[in-house]
C-alpha cells in the first residue's frame, strides 16, 4: 500500500514553511546595521575612554655616582605591619591585605578591593636586561588581553624605583574574565642589577578610570620598598 | 507491509511509520531499530555528527535549515567587517544578539509556542534574561577578576581561587538556575513531548547568554571609543557571537529536556548521564578557558577546546532527543500530513515512511493540518 496520498486540488494545505529566507536574512542584516549604530551613538556618547597620562614614579636624582653596582637602601623607613620574602620587603598599610605570597613576589589588595600591588625580586637566570623583563610583561598581558597597548599620552621612561634602576611604563587593556570585563591599566616598573642576574619588577593593577587614585594611595607602600637582592 | 521489528502493519516505505525502524538490509551500516545513522528529527544525517543547528532548531526542517545556516554565516561575516573597522562595540552587540535573534525567528518558524507565544516566550527567552541579570550581577560581586589576575611576573601561573570561582562555583550554579524559567512555564502540559522542553531549555538558555554578554561587556561598551585598533579582539568575539551562547543554550536545553523525561516517566541512565553532561560540559568550557588564559597559551587554541566542548555536548543532545523522538513518536494514530523533512504527501503514524523524519518534530503549522484517517491506511489491501 503507497505511503503517499493525494491532495484535493480544492482542500487548504497548510505552508510547510511561514518564514521566507528573504525576512531571516534581513532581521540578521537589520540587527548588524542597527547595532554598529547604537555602538557607534554609544561611544560617541560617552566620549571614549578615560585619559591615562600618569604612572609610577622614579626616584628623585640622587647624589650617589651612576653605575652603582649595587642598589641603595630605601629612603623610606618601614614602620608597622609588614610583609617579605627572600627578595623584598613591603610595609602593610591599615586596611591593605597580602593576598598572595611566595618565595619571588607579594600581591597586596587595597582597602577597597579597587587595585593591585604585585612586587617581585628574584635572581634571573639566565641574565637579563630590563628591557626583555619590560618585554615578557608586555607579552604576557598582550597575550590574555585583546586590546594591550601603551596607555595614550604616557611616556616610557627610564629611572630607578628605590635604587633599582629601570623603566617605567603604563599598559592600558580590556581585562576579560569569566563573565567580566572592563578596562584596566597596570602602572609598571621593571629593572635588573647591574649584571643583570637580578630582577625587580613591580605593578599597580587598576581599573583605567582608577589609576591615578590607586597610584596616590599606594605612594606610601612603593616608597617603602626594600630590595633585599643585590 | 509487516514492519521487520514491531510487526505492525504500515504503508509500504522505506521506514516503518509507526516505530521508525529502517527497513530491509541495514546491517553494514546500523542498527535497524535504533537506526542511529538516521537521526530521527535529521535522517538525513548520523545522530553522532555535531551540528548546531539540526540539533538546536530541530524542527526546522532539510531546506529551511539552509537558509538559517546562511543568516548565522552573514552574521558572522558582519561581525568580521566591523572587527576590522575597528568598530569592536557594534561587534560585541552584534554577537551577544544574533544566536538569541535567530532562535526568535526560529520560533516564530516552527510555532513551537503554538497559540500562546507571549507566555512560552516571555517564560523561557524572557526568564533566561531575568536569571541572567540576576546571576551575573551576583557574580560581579562575589568574583573580583583583579585579585585572581595571577602574578604577571611568572609566566605560567595559575589562579587556583579564580579557577574555583569561575571554572567550578558559577557554572554549577548557573546550570542549577537556568532552567528554572522553563520548568515554572504554567501551561507546560501543552508541550508534553521531550522536544519541546530541549527547545524551551536553549530558549531559556539563550535569554541567559544574551544578558550575561550585555552585562559583563557594559564597561567595556561604555569606555571604547568609536573606533578602535582591532588587536585580538577577534578571538573573544568569537567566544561571544557562537561559543558562549551554545553553550549555554546546549546545558539549559539538555537539563530542561531530560526533566521533560522524567515528567514522561522516563528517566534512564542516558537521560541523568545528559543533566551531569551538561554541568561537566560547562565546567569544562569555563574551567579550561581560565586555564589556558592564565597559561598564556595561544587564543587560537582556546577556541578549539571552547568548539570541542560544544561539539560533544550537541551529540549528546542527539543521542538524547533520537530515543526520545523514536519512544514518543510512536504512539501517533494515523493522519494525511506533509513530511517537512522530504516534503512529501503522506499517510504517516509517527514518521515518515519515505525519510524516516519523527513527526513530532514537525513545525506546529504541518502538525495542525494532520487529517486524521479513520481507519488503518492498509485494511484496503487486507480485505482484497
Amino acid at each position: 500500500m503507497s505511503p503517499y496520498y493525494s491532495p484535493a486540488g480544492a482542500f487548504p494545505q497548510a505552508p510547510v514553511h511561514r518564514t521566507p529566507w528573504v525576512l531571516i536574512v534581513a532581521a540578521v542584516v537589520g540587527l548588524i546595521v542597527l547595532m554598529a549604530g547604537c555602538g557607534t551613538a554609544i561611544a560617541l556618547f560617552n566620549k571614549g575612554g578615560v585619559n591615562v597620562s600618569s604612572g609610577i614614579t622614579s626616584d628623585p636624582p640622587s647624589p650617589t655616582p651612576a653605575g652603582s653596582p649595587s642598589p641603595i637602601a630605601s629612603p623610606a623607613s618601614l614602620s608597622g605591619p609588614t610583609a617579605s620574602n627572600d627578595g623584598v620587603t613591603v610595609p602593610v598599610p591599615p586596611g591593605w591585605v597580602v593576598d598572595s605570597k611566595d618565595t619571588e613576589q607579594i600581591t597586596l589588595v587595597d582597602p577597597s578591593t579597587a587595585g593591585v600591588l604585585t612586587v617581585a625580586s628574584a635572581p634571573s637566570n639566565p641574565t637579563s636586561t630590563a628591557e626583555e623583563q619590560k618585554n615578557s610583561v608586555d607579552q604576557e598581558f598582550t597575550s590574555k588581553y585583546p586590546d594591550t597597548k601603551n596607555c595614550p599620552n604616557s611616556k616610557t621612561t627610564t629611572g630607578s624605583l628605590n635604587g633599582a634602576k629601570g623603566i617605567f611604563w603604563t599598559l592600558c587593556f580590556t581585562l576579560v574574565s569569566g563573565s567580566q570585563s572592563f578596562p584596566a591599566a597596570i602602572s609598571a616598573f621593571v629593572g635588573v642589577n647591574s649584571d643583570g642576574s637580578v630582577f625587580y619588577g613591580l605593578l599597580l593593577l587598576t581599573r583605567q578610570d582608577n589609576l591615578q587614585n590607586f597610584i596616590n594611595e599606594s605612594a606610601p607602600i612603593v616608597k617603602a620598598i626594600q630590595w633585599k637582592l643585590k | 507491509m509487516r514492519c521487520d521489528h514491531c510487526s505492525s502493519d504500515v504503508p509500504d516505505g522505506v521506514f516503518c511509520t509507526r516505530c521508525g525502524a529502517h527497513q530491509g538490509t541495514t546491517v553494514e551500516f546500523g542498527d535497524a531499530k535504533t537506526r542511529e545513522h538516521r537521526y530521527a528529527a535529521h535522517p538525513g544525517e548520523h545522530v553522532a555528527q555535531p551540528s548546531v543547528f539540526t540539533t538546536l532548531f530541530p524542527h526546522l526542517g532539510h531546506h529551511k535549515i539552509h537558509e538559517f545556516r546562511w543568516a548565522f554565516t552573514a552574521g558572522l561575516a558582519g561581525i568580521l567587517v566591523l572587527y576590522l573597522a575597528g568598530l569592536i562595540s557594534a561587534a560585541i552587540l552584534v554577537s551577544a544578539f544574533l544566536v538569541p535573534v535567530l532562535y526568535l525567528i526560529y520560533l516564530y518558524e516552527a510555532q513551537v509556542y503554538r497559540d500562546e507565544p507571549a507566555i512560552v516566550l516571555g517564560f523561557t527567552l524572557g526568564g533566561g534574561i531575568v536569571v541572567g541579570i540576576v546571576v551575573t550581577v551576583l557574580e560581579r560581586i562575589i568574583y573580583n577578576p583583579l585579585q585572581y589576575n595571577g602574578n604577571p611576573f611568572s609566566n605560567a601561573g595559575v589562579s587556583i581561587g579564580g579557577l574555583l570561582i569561575v571554572g567550578l562555583l558559577m557554572p554549577v550554579a548557573q546550570e542549577a538556575l537556568k532552567p528554572l524559567p522553563a520548568l515554572f512555564l504554567p501551561n507546560r502540559s501543552d508541550f508534553p513531548e521531550t522536544v519541546d522542553g530541549l527547545v524551551f531549555g536553549v530558549a531559556a538558555g539563550l535569554g541567559f547568554s544574551l544578558a550575561e554578554a550585555l552585562i559583563g561587556f557594559s564597561s567595556v561598551l561604555t569606555s571604547l571609543p568609536a573606533h578602535v585598533a582591532p588587536g585580538n579582539w577577534i578571538y573573544d568575539l568569537t567566544t561571544l557571537a557562537v561559543f558562549s551562547p551554545l553553550l549555554q543554550g546546549s546545558a539549559t536545553g539538555m537539563i530542561v529536556a531530560t526533566i521533560w523525561r522524567y515528567r514522561r516517566g522516563r528517566l534512564g541512565g542516558r537521560e541523568i548521564g545528559g543533566v551531569a553532561m551538561a554541568v561537566l560540559a560547562h565546567i569544562a568550557f569555563s574551567a579550561g578557558t581560565q586555564v589556558l588564559k592564565d597559561t598564556s597559551v595561544n587564543a587560537l587554541f582556546i577556541l578549539i577546546w571552547q568548539a570541542a566542548i560544544v561539539g560533544a555536548l550537541l551529540i549528546y543532545i542527539r543521542y538524547l532527543l533520537h530515543h526520545a523522538l523514536l519512544d514518543e513518536a510512536a504512539h501517533m494514530g494515523y493522519a494525511e500530513t506533509v513530511c517537512p523533512s522530504c516534503h512529501m504527501h503522506i499517510v504517516a503514524s509517527g514518521f515518515c515512511p519515505n525519510c524516516g523524519m519523527a513527526l513530532t518534530a514537525a513545525p506546529n503549522s504541518i502538525k495542525r493540518g494532520r487529517r486524521p484517517r479513520v481507519e488503518s491506511p492498509v485494511q484496503p489491501a487486507e480485505k482484497r
